[in-house]
């Protein structure tokens, strides 16, 4: 079997009534998704475009069409559920004209190692190679709950649905985190252990909110996984002396270079930065000035319509990354920082020139600055310094509903603060360094 | 209380609308949790998971109903 949807039709041949996905308004077993699946495949095999795109949302019929399109011979392209309509447009045009090798199957967009929108171009074999990585890595089983909160677009949750349906594990999604009641009762109500994907930033609200519930559940957690973003090394410690009997993994992985390393720090080294030992189908080594690179059978093919950028990023089957490391003496690969002027929110890369195009829109932005502020429960929040042009005048909440309506939610700052003046370089441009050492 | 409460929230978070009667739907998991974190600071009270129910943010005056129990629990 090489393809998702061949794993989706022996389970249901084989485990009928399983649960394979499971939401607050009910369940989907393996034999109602494939069945629902195969309806919509015909629907969606009779329209002329190569690709499909959607938005995505944490219900079934995404889910269903997810892989209706993957069976229907579709490229799948999910988007964010807010994603603003005149992108929407834009991307569905970029993939609708560009060139793709035959076997792409999913373009997954991301902010990528510069911060532009990019479209990721990845085929189901990479797709299989991401699932094994993990399912050897960290021990999916048939006898799982999976619990997806996150967006579903996005690889850090669609890279949990491919080895939850590989190994026939039933998978819960819900819409983020907000309500951590609900999230704990479906911890409790699982038939079985649970394992989820949480960022730092969900972690650390976890801890501060959810400390006793956390406790309680300790029994039933069989691993959580964390990534995109550095956790700190006293959240660490606090998740290993909550829940001892978990196994708790740091991942490295981007959209572009696949699941890569993985580490279990409750299993006698918690150190932060530790990502771990490359997985079975990768492998990492450290460049000269010290940025990691990857290779492997999880790599992306390209990206969409931008040979130049491909070319850039990955060449001669090895993807070279903005993000620093060192290879310790086990082997184990320390994050060391990032390069650049991204700006990691929450497990979310936001390239900040985005944020200010987009408040230099409206007539009363003098000039503006984005930038990364200390947060309580982010780690780092997006921050917007703004000159008002004189004579005019403008509210927060104006702004930010401006910027809401022109950018994806996490791409809009939280705080605000109007000032005299930003801070520019001899030759013009944003003096980033001047707002970065404080 | 009520529009000191609307002050500190507001500065937080601009994209929400405090005024409405469907404020948990407007929240994400960190509008939930900046609402949390500000009362338990300002109040001196205790707030936890078991409190960021839809019921108890799903106004602004359910918010300060339930800062108001757990003043009066202290």
């Amino acid at each position: 079997m090489n393809r998702l949807e061949d794993y989706l039709r022996e389970h249901a041949q084989s485990s009928p009534q399983r649960i394979a996905f499971q939401n607050s308004d009910g369940i989907l077993t393996y034999s109602e998704l494939w069945t629902a699946v195969c309806e919509r495949a015909s629907e969606i095999e009779s329209e002329t475009s190569r690709v499909y795109v959607l938005r995505s949302a944490h219900d079934f019929d995404f889910i269903i069409d997810y892989f209706a399109a993957h069976k229907a011979g579709k490229v799948v392209v999910p988007l964010e559920k807010d994603l603003p309509d005149a992108q929407f447009q834009g991307i569905l045009e970029l993939t609708s004209q560009a060139d793709m090798p035959g076997d792409v199957t999913d373009i997954l967009f991301t902010t990528g190692t510069t911060g532009k929108q990019k479209g990721t171009m990845i085929s189901q074999g990479i797709i299989i190679y991401d699932a094994e990585n993990l399912i050897d890595a960290q021990g999916f089983s048939s006898d799982l709950t999976f619990i997806i909160t996150g967006p579903l677009n996005h690889i850090g949750s669609l890279s949990k649905i491919w080895p939850s349906i590989i190994v026939g594990a039933s998978i819960y999604i819900m819409d983020g985190l907000k309500d951590l009641p609900a999230f704990f009762k479906v911890v409790k109500d699982a038939p079985w252990k649970v394992a989820t994907f949480q960022v730092p930033a969900t972690l650390r609200m976890m801890i501060q909110f959810g400390e006793k519930q956390l406790r309680d559940c300790s029994e039933k957690f069989d691993f959580i996984e964390t990534g995109a973003a550095p956790i700190s090394q006293s959240d660490m410690e606090k998740l290993c002396e909550l829940l001892p009997h978990t196994r708790l993994y740091n991942t490295y992985a981007s959209t572009e270079t696949g699941i890569i390393a993985t580490h279990n720090f409750n299993g006698g080294y918690c150190v932060a930065g530790c990502l771990g030992k490359p997985m079975k189908h990768s492998a990492l080594t450290i460049d000269d000035d010290g940025f990691i690179v990857c290779q492997g059978k999880t790599l992306m093919i390209g990206y969409c319509g931008d040979l130049d950028e491909t070319n850039r990023v990955l060449r001669d089957n090895k993807i070279f990354t903005k993000d620093k490391g060192i290879l310790d003496e086990e082997g184990r690969l320390q994050l060391a920082g990032r390069d650049g002027d991204i700006i990691n929110v929450g497990g979310f890369k936001v390239n900040p020139v985005e944020v200010e195009d987009a408040a230099q829109s409206m007539p009363e932005i003098d000039d503006c600055i984005c930038i990364p502020s200390p947060h309580p429960v982010l780690g780092t929040a997006l921050g917007l310094l703004y000159v008002v042009k004189e004579g005019l005048s403008i509210k927060k909440k104006a702004l930010a509903k401006h910027l809401a309506s022109k950018l994806e939610g996490h791409k809009v700052p939280q705080l605000y603060t109007q000032v005299d003046k930003v801070e520019r370089t001899y030759n013009g441009k944003l003096n980033r360094k001047a707002y970065m050492t404080g | 209380m009520k529009e000191h409460i609307r002050t500190l929230l507001e500065d937080l978070l601009p994209l929400v609308d405090l005024d409405s009667d469907f404020l948990f739907a407007e929240l994400d998991s960190l509008g939930v949790t900046t609402i949390l974190m500000v009362l338990s600071q300002e109040y001196g009270i205790e707030l936890e998971a078991k409190d960021a129910t839809p019921k108890n943010l799903r106004s602004l005056d359910s918010i300060v109903e339930m800062v108001n129990r757990r003043l009066a629990e202290k």
